[in-house]
């Protein structure tokens, strides 16, 4: 079977709205066996050097709201921080960012992103899945491409989000199903943090849960004798996969921020996305493919008022922290080379300054920041104009991003998904349903 | 056939018996071709009819003997050749040159009817008027009136036809004949030129659905945009008058210029010799003197519309073209045939279908405008000893009747122990108490099914079942919708009264259609955010009452359906004028709570419902006007209140039945007759188009009373045949054959468990704490209290389409084993095992009673001598009855209803 039209692992439980069925169920789809034979030959043909590739996993700092790329990895003349010097020879960025300036080798920087939508809720939609929403469609998110297309490790879950946010809805799996969908985490940074099932309550003991699945055996053999469900198969894998993680310390400990020394964690910053990074860098550690490291408040970084005032005092100092410590300690734990880091916002920020000292929504042309798993640091791609407000050279899109990303991880870009509908979903979707292309000086 | 593949199909049907009753398919005789033009040459290759029988006797000698092998082979397989009839019957071969393909099918003692066309021969009354040839098709010399007869195995059946105006050619079309070439060509599929943007720069319309807009595109050139009516980029003309022969078009379809597509047509072909003729004529749109308009197909049909096929058989296709005309036209050969699924059938450009494998699948026909489907099954070994299956209603009529035909026996009838714990779920979520279920077991009573169903009807926890399950998929939600608390409950109470009453499904429809808010007479509240946009408004009424989904014509016609984008937005306009008030302040809010329709569409907040009410095209920029799906605009006089005149028009539409039952079937076996229940549409035909119209008919006759469709439902031996499967059913998942496990619903699972445990479920957020003792399916506005076992288990959040999900997942298995739902809840004081360990219970009554608790059902001699021994190992009592009660709340027998 061909991953390209079935997206999903063998375990997937096969969706109630499954474009692809099996014999008596074949009621479905239009051409079926020929598409099959067309996906065959694609995927033949997809590119050769998935073996070079680096990237193991993904983590991405997700900065909801919007940052303003002139204040951050794009100074100019108008915004009210002076720009400095970094790391990397040439390259110069906001002086709000002076720890991650020295790991700017580390990153490259995109000034020329463009993207389509104005609005926080479809901006995010399209900023992580690539594609405007659709009343007809729920699209996946990339974090759930990439669930889908690695395998899993560790009995880790493959993708997780931390913490738990109301534009998470976007972060999920679309039509590719359960499997994908990330695992929501509360946010790390509180007392009492714990993620919740996937440690025995006191009342229990491992013993007695083997027991108990012992008795649930004797049971549901008559039921099972009499009745072949698909899902009983289904369950059964996942609750193989649970006892294990529930009963393997390799998990719980990655969830477990306590095992981390008082010290790392202040290093990361006592904060929600503090903690949501340092619990990304655990989980990636572990096995998990790709964490979404989120934990500031809601649309914190959206500065319609006082946006210098609010950039410089809340919300790039615990980024400039976080991010720095990230880079640092992936590196020195040898996960930087497998792990790609990724920075950004639904959009960047207007280039001027409105009557309240805010600055509004900008998609024309902002930046971001990525680098590890492979992707060469130390450059910039792309360029904006004098004001950072259009896109002065080279345009990128969120489908030449993933695109890179993908590359980075030997995963084919140029890939479709069909979904239930019949509608095929480019993994990469660039402006105007183009695929994306990865950026070749980064991977 | 190879041995390999022989087993693999009859793997495929799990038939573990001997291959000895192998049956070898029917060498068809090859197929006489000859051509439709010039009748005199084709006439020397009839055969010269016999003396022509106008009553033909039966018993009739064979005038050619069928091939002995392959008849013994044939009759052992399926049985004697019973009855033969000759199709269509009574027909009229309309127009000069006209001809008409005839199939003659055999009726078989085994039930089934094959097509026994190829085997038989065939003589005609009167050769002058028409004449036959040998494989069937019927050429028209002069009008008159002839009687067609066909022999085979010494029986003959005959139909009369009569040829009219033979001398009349039809005046020439574009979307006819050039659009049926296009559409018969594939050029127009979705996949290439009809895709949304065309392909390489060339767009024609799906299926030759816009004859208009393909012969500007042919004539004009020109690059499709998606987003805007102004075309971009060169305009290229497909055909060039000057010279025909060098005409893109014809260039392009015989690969004489590179086409992707390849060669579609060659030089010698008669559509090329068409499309070449329509250039050379100044490529007209119509016959100029055409004065009553062109004529049109109306109407496409295909003969079978539903055929069973054996393993290697065939079966030929008739399709007919009804004419605007009145006349009717025979397009076997002129349209494009397509198999949903080429392992189950595969179908030749002449419309022949031939088996490939065991399953089911079905033809999709397209012609020019027009689209249709014949659903093809083929069976593995026949069964000679096929029981009599009583039935109980036009249910078991419609299913029994397919499952015969597919050689599939149902299983037995339900235990009562397996009825009953169906039924109580089915009907009210909720699991039979153990007094119900002992006094059930005991009962003697011939009539005690129907008793019991007739009180589950009468119980107050049907009304809150369905309340929820209407809640559900009319999506009552406090933040997904955006309203108030109090909103949010005026519209439950507006469903759960609706239930009460067993208010008629059209008017419970209408009314949420046409609501006016909490002020008016139907309190009913759209998401605040589709209020905004009037598309999603009309695309979720649709997709809820008509099962249909038109979203992707918003944007663009409809790739796979004939949905155009100017037929999305018609509707729509219905909701243009919609708009929320908070009743009683002056201002308009977000959380405005009241709608209602704008006199004059005044735009009050946020600027994106209409203009002055108006709905703007996206493409055209143009101002929609209120249009149903057939094009009709509403009259200036009737849209005072437009939604009112949707309902209309939405609650007397076909549709709106077929639809309603689909969905009420859907729930009662775990998928729709067409599945999933809201994606009605051509190539996702219904497994059962019969009961699909029957129930639609039933419900409709009998004025949309919900309970009284149910009532059939669940009445019939169909719903309560047994779970477990027999030899010839095992492999069955849609038709029915034997009761589907189906997982249980989110809430109706949680309340299961809480009832099993005894301990109720808390629901409660950071303000409010529900009454102790609701249950999750009365629960009036679940988006507001959190629970992480109803979202594991698919609870929906009521605001996005698939409206549930109830698949395994991780969640679910993580909860199961370390959850409190399955931790605490079992050993928590007052629960369950608390009582029975308090009460002075053996082992054996505590198995007893926890089986009939969880199960419904007493453990069988053997489940309980195990679990006997099993408890008497353990050193502790309590740990040991909290396993128990752990292993029945997460077995598969409890989450699911079977």
């Amino acid at each position: 079977m061909n991953k390209a039209t079935s997206p999903g692992h063998g375990v997937r439980p096969a969706g109630r709205r499954d474009f692809l069925r099996v014999g008596s169920l074949s009621f479905l789809g239009i051409g079926l066996s020929q598409y099959l034979h067309l996906q065959h030959l694609m995927a033949a043909a997809a590119n050769s050097d998935a073996r070079k590739a680096k990237a193991r996993s993904c983590i991405l700092l997700w900065l909801e709201g919007g940052p303003s790329q002139v204040d951050t990895w794009d100074p100019k003349p108008n915004s009210s921080f002076r720009p400095i010097s970094t790391s990397a020879a040439g390259i110069q960025i906001s002086e709000l960012l002076p720890r991650v300036s020295r790991q700017m080798d580390k990153l490259a920087i995109i000034r020329s992103m463009h993207t389509e939508e104005n609005n926080h809720p479809q901006a995010t939609h399209y900023a992580v899945t690539g594609h405007r929403p659709n009343p007809a469609m729920q699209f996946p998110s990339l974090g759930s491409v990439i669930a889908n297309e690695m395998d899993r490790r560790n009995n880790i879950p493959p993708y997780v989000l931390s913490a738990e946010m109301e534009a998470m809805s976007y972060f999920r799996s679309g039509f590719l199903g359960p499997e994908c969908d990330p695992m929501v985490i509360s946010d790390p940074s509180t007392k009492d943090f714990k993620v919740p099932d996937l440690s025995l309550p006191k009342s229990v003991s491992a013993e007695q849960l083997q027991d108990r699945r012992s008795v649930q055996y004797l049971v549901d053999q008559l039921y099972r004798q009499r009745i072949e469900g698909i899902q009983h198969s289904k369950m059964d894998s996942f609750t193989d996969t649970a006892w294990k993680m529930i009963l393997s310390p390799n998990v719980r400990e990655a969830f477990d921020l306590s095992k981390e020394p008082q010290k790392v964690r202040d290093a990361y910053g006592a904060n929600g996305f503090g903690q949501s990074v340092l619990l990304a860098r655990r989980l990636v550690e572990a096995g998990s493919r790709f964490v979404t490291a989120a934990g500031y408040g809601f649309i914190e970084w959206d500065t319609h008022g006082d946006n210098d005032q609010g950039h410089r005092d809340t919300l790039v100092p615990p980024f400039d922290q976080a991010c720095s410590t990230l880079l640092e300690d992936l590196e020195q734990r040898g996960l930087l080379d497998s792990t790609v880091v990724i920075a950004m916002g639904e959009f960047g920020r207007t280039p001027h300054l409105n009557p309240k000292r805010g600055r509004d929504h900008w998609p024309q042309c902002w930046s971001l920041a990525l680098g590890g798993g492979g992707i060469q640091g130390g450059q910039v791609i792309g360029a904006s104009d004098d004001k950072g407000a259009y896109v002065a050279d080279r345009q990128i899109s969120i489908g030449d991003l993933f695109a890179t990303i993908y590359k980075a991880f030997g995963i084919d870009w140029e890939k479709t998904y069909m979904t239930p509908v019949g509608r095929p979903v480019k993994i990469a979707n660039g402006i105007d349903d183009s695929t994306g292309v990865p950026i070749a000086e980064l991977v | 056939m190879t041995t390999m593949k022989t087993l693999r199909r009859f793997a495929v049907l799990g038939v573990v018996a001997g291959l000895s009753f192998l049956i070898l398919p029917v060498s068809p005789q090859p197929q006489t071709c000859f051509s439709l033009v010039g009748t005199a040459a084709a006439s020397e290759q009839f055969e010269q009819p016999q003396k022509s029988p106008s009553s033909p006797s039966k018993g009739r000698t064979p005038l050619v003997a069928p091939r002995i092998g392959t008849e013994r082979i044939e009759r052992r397989a399926t049985g004697e050749l019973l009855a033969v009839r000759v199709v269509p019957e009574d027909s009229t071969l309309w127009g000069a040159g006209g001809s008409r393909q005839f199939l003659v099918l055999g009726k078989y003692t085994d039930g089934l009817e094959r097509d026994v066309t190829s085997r038989s021969r065939f003589s005609i009354s009167d050769n002058s008027v028409a004449q036959v040839n040998a494989a069937g098709r019927v050429m028209a010399v002069a009008d008159g009136e002839v009687v067609l007869t066909a022999f085979i195995e010494g029986r003959a059946a005959s139909t009369t036809l009569r040829i009219a105006d033979s001398e009349q050619e039809l005046p020439f079309s574009f979307g006819r004949d050039i659009g049926g070439i296009l559409t018969k060509q594939g050029c127009n599929s979705s996949s290439c030129h009809g895709g949304v943007k065309g392909e390489g720069g060339f767009k024609l319309s799906l299926n030759a659905l816009y004859p208009r807009d393909d012969y500007k595109w042919i004539l004009e050139g020109g690059t499709y945009q998606v987003l805007t009516a102004e075309p971009a980029g060169e305009k290229r003309p497909r055909i060039d008058l000057e010279h025909p022969n060098k005409s893109l078009l014809l260039l392009k379809s015989t690969d004489t210029v590179a086409h992707g597509g390849g060669e579609r047509l060659s030089a010698s072909s008669a559509d090329y010799q068409t499309i070449l003729d329509w250039v050379r004529t100044g490529a007209p749109y119509a016959d100029k003197d055409e004065r009553e308009g062109e004529v049109r197909v109306e109407r496409l049909e295909v003969f079978p519309r539903q055929t069973v096929l054996d393993p290697g058989g065939e079966h030929q296709l008739l399709l007919t073209a009804h004419l605007s005309n009145g006349q009717s036209r025979d397009f076997t050969h002129k349209v494009h045939y397509l198999s949903n699924n080429p392992e189950v059938v595969e179908v030749t450009s002449k419309g022949r279908v031939k088996a490939v494998s065991a399953g089911e699948t079905a033809v999709i026909i397209r012609a020019a405008g027009h689209a249709t489907v014949a659903g093809f099954g083929v069976i593995g070994r026949p069964n000679p000893d096929y029981p009599d299956v009583p039935q109980s209603n036009f249910i078991d009529d419609c299913v029994f009747e397919k499952l015969r035909r597919f050689h599939i026996v149902p299983s037995e009838l339900s235990s009562d122990a397996e009825f009953l714990r169906r039924v109580c779920l089915d009907l009210t979520g909720t699991l039979p108490p153990p007094e119900r279920v002992r006094e059930f077991l005991r009962s003697n009573d011939p009539r005690k099914r129907d008793k019991l169903i007739k009180a589950l009807f009468d119980s107050p926890e049907y009304v809150d079942f369905w309340t929820f399950r209407f809640a559900d998929f009319f999506r009552v939600a406090r933040y997904a919708n955006q309203i108030e608390a109090q909103h949010a409950y005026i519209y439950w109470e507006w469903i759960r009264s609706s239930i009460a009453k067993n208010k008629p499904y059209d008017q419970l429809a209408g009314e949420r259609i046409a609501a006016q808010g909490h002020g008016g007479p139907t309190p009913h509240f759209f998401p605040y955010s589709e209020v905004r946009n009037p598309e999603q408004k009309m695309a979720e009424e649709v997709r809820v009452f008509m099962g249909r989904r038109l979203d992707c014509a918003q944007c663009h016609n409809h790739p796979f359906e004939a949905w155009s984008q100017d037929q999305f937005w018609g509707l729509a306009a219905f909701f243009g004028r919609l708009n929320a008030a908070r009743f009683g302040k002056r201002d308009i809010t977000l959380y405005g709570s009241v709608l209602y329709d704008d006199p004059d569409g005044q735009e009050v907040d946020y600027g994106v419902v209409g203009k002055s009410g108006k709905v703007i095209h996206p493409r055209t920029q143009q101002e929609v006007l209120p249009a149903l799906l057939d094009g009709t605009v509403l009259p200036e006089a009737d849209r005072a209140d437009l939604r009112k005149k949707l309902a209309e028009w939405v609650c007397s539409h076909p549709w709106f039945a077929e639809a309603a039952v689909n969905r009420m079937w859907s729930y009662f076996f775990g998928r729709g007759i067409v599945d999933p229940v809201d994606d009605f549409r051509l190539a996702n035909p219904p497994t059962h188009p019969d009961l699909l119209s029957a129930l639609a008919k039933d419900f409709r006759d009998g004025g949309y009373d919900l309970k009284h469709l149910m009532r059939n439902i669940v009445s019939s031996r169909t719903y309560q045949l047994s779970s477990q499967p027999n030899e010839t059913n095992r492999e069955d998942r849609i038709n029915y054959s034997h009761a589907m496990a189906r997982s249980l619903e989110a809430e109706v699972l949680l309340d299961a468990i809480s009832s099993v445990t005894g301990v109720p479920e808390v629901f409660s957020n950071e303000t409010s704490t529900l009454p102790q003792g609701t249950r999750a399916i009365d629960v009036k506005e679940p988006d507001v209290y959190p629970s992480r076992f109803l979202e594991a288990y698919g609870r929906p959040n009521r605001h996005a389409v698939p409206e549930r999900n109830g698949e395994p997942n991780l969640a679910q298995a993580l909860h199961m084993l370390a959850g409190p739902t399955y931790t605490e809840k079992l050993s928590k004081e007052g629960g369950r095992v608390d009582r029975l360990l308090k009460s002075a219970a053996s082992d054996r009554e505590v198995i007893e009673s926890l089986y009939l608790a969880a199960l419904s059902r007493f453990p069988t001699h053997k489940e309980r001598s195990t679990l006997e021994t099993w408890l008497q190992q353990r050193s502790s009592r309590k740990e040991a009855f909290l396993s128990l009660l752990w292993g029945l709340i997460s077995s598969r027998e409890f989450s699911e209803n079977h």
